[in-house]
């Protein structure tokens, strides 16, 4: 079955607006009449219950941290872009466009992106009335830097915690709807099913994280703004807590999951030191903007590396692309840096880091013009390695970062599920096979603020949404589905922790299924995966009561889908014979060992539908075509 | 008016009656230190300041019922604040340790209050509340500091309202907004030399008197 | 330069909201110098699920220093003593063999402990509720670069707007007050000229809100400014002190 991806028909530049014409209005009056209920306070999530509150919906939001304001899109450092062309370097909406279908190596959809390019402006409109604290320059105006994967200065940022304060603003508007009420907000409460009624999306079970209670919520339609599956690597830079298990059960109740096998692997991160490390922390692209990227010529050179004189140095970036040079996007700065290594020419104890270094920059600038730029971000190493970058070159490595695979969605941001939305990075649409850096929170805040406000209400405007109570039958049996499973994970009590289990799955992932894969590794992960599993619901330990603040619960919940899940992303792997983007098969590489696409057979989005716990999952394809741009090879050079 | 009485009892307006009223204190313990002064210039130039202070008639009675009143505000709004900020953190760490902003003088305000106010009951029954119609204010005092516990006890009370003063001073400007980077150590200095002059003048001269007359 | 340590916790133990708590002694044994204090913990609850024990719950996320969501007092510091930083990024290379830890988790009467370290904020939240934005509904602002803010300005609005809304300001004041917090909203909204329209209205309703919620007062006692892991300043204590009196005195709001 081929999807429909609903996308208007006309230029791509008038498509949006047209199909904002065409969609069918709820007159304001009647938006009171409808609750809608929305999973996650991200940058999608929060900005979608703000603006839909705004509008005259009754919202109910739900966080699994302690406050909306903690979700993981407040960790994004370097910035948003837009197509202001306020630095008068030869910006526009098509090259943005551009830009992004570009460097999501062709397989992403031409209309979503295009409307990503064409609202990118107004966001940044409303995000400065919100009171977001841009960076400025000396007369006042909006200050603008470079981010891997384009030519052009176009990112926005407040300091090194863009994401931050974009996060705080969503927030803010979330509170002034909470305090007028149209807003109810449940915070520590992680959805754990989806209900479905006739087809229709119509309801949430979630447990309360305080009191351990399964709750039920009813709506007219279901938003998820639940992040991306990261975590599935045990070490990643995702927050503790981010999971996929709202949007793999939805998965599991019908809609269809498009491209996991595609993650991004973001190239500066602070090297893993050892067994105990619980996460990865990412340094901003931004970074790349003034540090160069080397190693040394001779592995053997063990010395310290401001004493490495530079002919003996490998700045492998500058010479490989020299018109991108330390800006190569992410997928290509992290496979050189994996290459460099894997050469044995990585630095540090583990031999897995490669340089970054500021020294030239100081130089050129001087150390309080790098400060006042990279200030927090240089702290921040120094906290955690306990080197001072100023002096030292900082030593990074790739870690996963971002996923542009998701749940299915059409141009209206809807899954295969009536009355289903998904937002942010737990959708697919906009990034393709890879995301450009300062990317990730626009389509956040495009979706949220400007997108859902539009096509929900063509959805709810058009459907026949009978009465509902929480006493239906599918809540209770989504209810008892969920008591059962937390029941069986607590009586297992078998030798092995959750965490231990996590670890050993992530670290599969990442050797067979992360920066540059193969078939046959593809295949032995996968039968590890399902052992793995096997063992999880054989010897898992958790303690504790199922009616408690029981931390260890929650994560054994959220990693039981992460050993499925991960075993949906290894068969997607599988099938995508070709490479793109953050998915690199070692067998299809060009002669310069970049990535080898096959667009003749391989042109499309792979959707996954869900068909029993140990069945196959069935293959849908939407075929992705491109009338405005020209499929080429990728060049960075 | 119910926004005034809002504003007065909100926090804020709490601590903004404690810094003016503070502050008037400040004005008042410099005034006051200046007219002491006159002490070492003899008793004779000493007892004709309070001549001169009396001669003020009403003015000095609407002063003194001002500086009543301030005392009454300046006192129960602090005991209020008090009781508010304990009960503000019923259980207490087990172990606490100062970060460095807290100093002896900040973090023994309420304290150092309570030990004043009893002081300054006891300074006005002593000086104030006598009857002069037979002595001069000279000879109550150098009659008083014969007394060496006397002389300990004002002393000592002296160096608690320094450590009152060094706090209570620049913390008023900041409680009424006014702290600005270029002035603020400046004022944080001043703060320290109000303290000390408060001390050392008010202190030394009790202990000159029983010394030297 | 991986050291390993051994060290003895003391920790705080409290099952329910209003339940007695107390503190229990664990060994940690063989703590590698490079992981940081939340991992050593995760160490602890490894070893204590394996026995069968309770694990200690504490509330965490990011792990990088800027959700806010983890926070406890180490040795009588919030946070731990070492400067601008947080629980999460607390490395465990400050600490020398042998050393005693005693951790607690935030104590105020507005910040109800819900399970051994991990406290309930919502409190904060409120605050933020009262008035800690700009109301201006999505679509119809003018174009970003319509009115100039002086780098200054958006400087200070930044250093401000740079809190987390972990609560160590609550924690680390001997009254526990929330006037940090509050102060460094307030002051990041009335620096820029967005929030000027609603400054009066703001400042007014947040620390009626504030008051409410059983936070302490502020006696400027600076140990927020100096335990805060974002090094939020006591200027923008001074700023909101000005802003409510100007607001209450000189506006029409109430």
């Amino acid at each position: 079955m081929s999807l429909d991806a609903k996308i208007p028909g006309g230029p791509l530049a008038d498509k949006w607006d047209r199909h904002r014409f065409e969609l069918k209005l709820v007159n304001p009056a009647n938006k009171r009449k409808f609750e809608i209920i929305v999973v996650g306070t991200g940058l999608a999530g929060s900005s979608a219950s703000a603006s839909l509150a705004e509008l005259g919906y009754n919202v109910k939001t739900f966080c699994i941290q302690d406050s909306p304001r903690r979700a993981h899109s407040i960790a994004a450092q370097g910035g948003i872009n837009a197509a202001k062309n306020y630095p008068n370097d030869g910006d526009s909406i098509w090259r943005l466009f551009y830009d992004t279908v570009k460097g999501g190596d062709f397989r992403a959809r031409e209309a979503n992106v295009y409307r990503l390019a064409q609202i990118s402006n107004t966001i940044i409109d409303h995000c400065v009335a919100q009171g977001i604290p841009f960076a400025r320059d000396y007369g006042g105006l909006l200050a603008n830097r470079s981010f891997g994967g384009a030519q052009v200065s176009r990112t926005f940022y407040a300091r090194g915690q863009t994401g931050q304060q974009l996060l705080l603003g969503a927030y803010s508007a979330l509170s002034r709807q909470i305090a007028e009420k149209k807003i109810e907000m449940y915070p520590r409460r992680e959805m754990l099913d989806l209900v479905i009624i006739d087809g229709q999306a119509r309801g949430i079970v979630a447990r309360n994280l305080i009191s351990g209670e399964i709750e039920r919520y009813a709506a007219d339609a279901v938003v998820i703004c639940t992040g991306g599956y990261g975590n599935v690597f045990f070490l990643s830079t995702n927050a503790m807590a981010s999971n996929a298990s709202a949007t793999f059960r939805i998965y599991k109740k019908g809609a269809y999951f498009a491209n996991p096998c595609f993650t991004q692997i973001h190239p500066t991160c602070i090297p893993v030191h050892g067994t105990y490390q619980a996460k990865l922390t990412l340094m901003s692209e931004s970074l790349r903007n003034d540090g160069r990227v080397w190693v040394p010529k001779n592995p053997e050179d063990k010395i310290s590396p401001q004493q490495i004189p530079e002919s003996e140095r490998n700045y492998y970036l500058e010479e490989k692309y020299p018109s991108f040079g330390n800006l190569a996007p992410r997928d290509v700065a992290s496979r050189s840096a994996k290459e460099q290594c894997d050469m044995g020419k990585g630095v540090g104890e583990t031999g897995l880091a490669v340089y970054l270094d500021f020294a030239d920059a100081i130089k050129r600038d001087g150390k309080e013009e790098i400060e006042k730029k990279y200030g927090n971000l240089f702290q921040m190493y120094e906290k955690i390695t306990g080197e001072n970058p100023y002096e030292t070159p900082m030593m990074i490595y790739p870690a996963v970062h971002y996923t542009m695979g998701g749940l299915w969605v059409d141009y209206n941001l809807m899954s295969t599920i009536d009355g289903l939305f998904v937002l942010g990075e737990a959708n697919f649409s906009d990034h393709g096979a890879n995301r450009l850096g300062a990317s990730a929170l626009m389509q956040g805040l495009a979706d949220g603020y400007f997108i859902i406000p539009y096509t929900i209400g063509g959805y709810l405007a058009g459907t026949n949404l009978p009465e509902l109570s929480t006493e239906h039958l599918a809540f209770k049996e989504a209810v008892s589905a969920v008591e059962s499973q937390i029941k069986t994970l607590l009586s297992i009590n078998g030798k092995r922790t959750v965490d231990d289990i996590h670890r050993e799955l992530g670290l599969i992932m990442w050797d067979y299924c992360g920066m540059s894969r193969n078939n046959n590794g593809l295949q032995e992960a996968r039968g590890r995966v399902q052992k793995l599993r096997a063992e999880f619901w054989e010897n898992v330990i958790v303690p504790g009561s199922d009616k408690d603040f029981n931390q260890s619960l929650e994560r054994a919940c959220r990693v039981a889908d992460f050993l499925e899940f991960g075993e949906l992303m290894i068969i997607d792997a599988l099938d995508r014979q070709e490479s793109c983007g953050g998915h690199f098969n070692e067998a299809y590489q060009t002669e310069e060992n970049e990535a080898q696409r096959d667009d003749e057979n391989f042109c499309h989005v792979s959707a996954w539908e869900y068909t029993g716990a140990d069945n196959e999952p069935n293959f849908h394809k939407e075929p992705l075509s491109f009338e405005n741009v020209e499929l080429t090879q990728r060049s960075y050079k | 008016m119910s926004w005034l009485i809002q504003t007065l009892w909100s926090s804020i307006g709490k601590k903004l009656m404690m810094a003016v009223t503070g502050l008037c204190f400040c004005i008042f313990l410099v005034g006051h230190l200046a007219g002491n002064l006159t002490i070492y210039a003899g008793k004779d130039a000493f007892d004709a300041y309070a001549e001169g202070l009396h001669a003020l008639g009403p003015l000095l009675t609407l002063i003194e019922l001002g500086l009543l009143i301030f005392a009454i505000i300046h006192i129960t709004t602090g005991l209020t604040l008090f009781y508010q900020n304990l009960r503000a953190r019923p259980t207490r760490n087990k172990v606490t340790k100062r970060g460095g902003g807290r100093t002896i003088a900040s973090a023994t305000m309420p304290y150092t209050g309570i030990i004043l106010l009893m002081f300054v009951v006891m300074h006005l029954i002593n000086f104030s509340f006598v009857d002069k119609s037979e002595t001069t204010i000279a000879q109550i005092v150098s009659q008083k500091f014969e007394n060496p516990i006397y002389v300990l006890i004002y002393v000592a009370a002296m160096i608690i309202v320094a450590f009152h003063v060094r706090h209570g001073f620049w913390s008023a400007f900041q409680t009424l907004g006014a702290n600005h980077p270029k002035y603020m150590t400046t004022l944080m200095a001043l703060s320290i030399i109000l303290g000390l002059v408060v001390g050392f003048g008010f202190g030394m001269l009790p202990l000159y008197i029983s010394l030297f007359s | 330069m991986n050291k390993f340590i051994s060290l003895t916790l003391r920790i705080w133990r409290q099952k329910r909201p209003n339940e007695k708590g107390q503190f229990e002694t664990y060994p940690a044994k063989d703590i590698s110098t490079d992981i940081s204090i939340l991992e050593m913990l995760d160490v602890i609850n490894e070893q204590l699920t394996l026995e069968g024990k309770d694990p200690i719950a504490f509330d965490h996320d990011c792990r990088e220093g800027i959700c806010g969501m983890c926070g406890a007092v180490v040795n009588g510091h919030p946070h731990g003593s070492e400067k601008g930083t947080t629980l999460c990024q607390l490395h465990m290379r400050h600490f020398s063999d042998g050393d005693t830890i005693v951790i607690e988790p935030w104590r105020s009467r507005a910040f109800p402990i819900i399970k051994d370290l991990a406290v309930d904020r919502s409190a904060l939240d409120r605050i933020i509720q009262a008035g800690g934005y700009i109301s201006v509904n999505t679509g119809g602002a003018p174009d970003a670069n319509a009115i100039p803010i002086a780098q200054e300005a958006a400087d200070k609005a930044m250093d401000a707007a740079a809190c987390i809304g972990c609560g160590a300001c609550v924690a680390a004041c001997p009254n526990a007050s929330a006037m940090l917090f509050s102060g460094a909203k307030i002051s990041h909204l009335a620096l820029l000229p967005q929030g000027k329209p609603e400054a009066a209205k703001r400042a007014i309703h947040m620390l009626m809100a504030m008051d409410a919620l059983g936070f302490g007062n502020c006696s400027n006692e600076r140990e927020c400014e100096v335990q805060c892991p974002k090094e939020i300043s006591i200027v923008n204590i001074a700023r909101m002190n000005r802003e409510f009196l100007k607001a209450s005195f000189f506006s029409s709001e109430k």
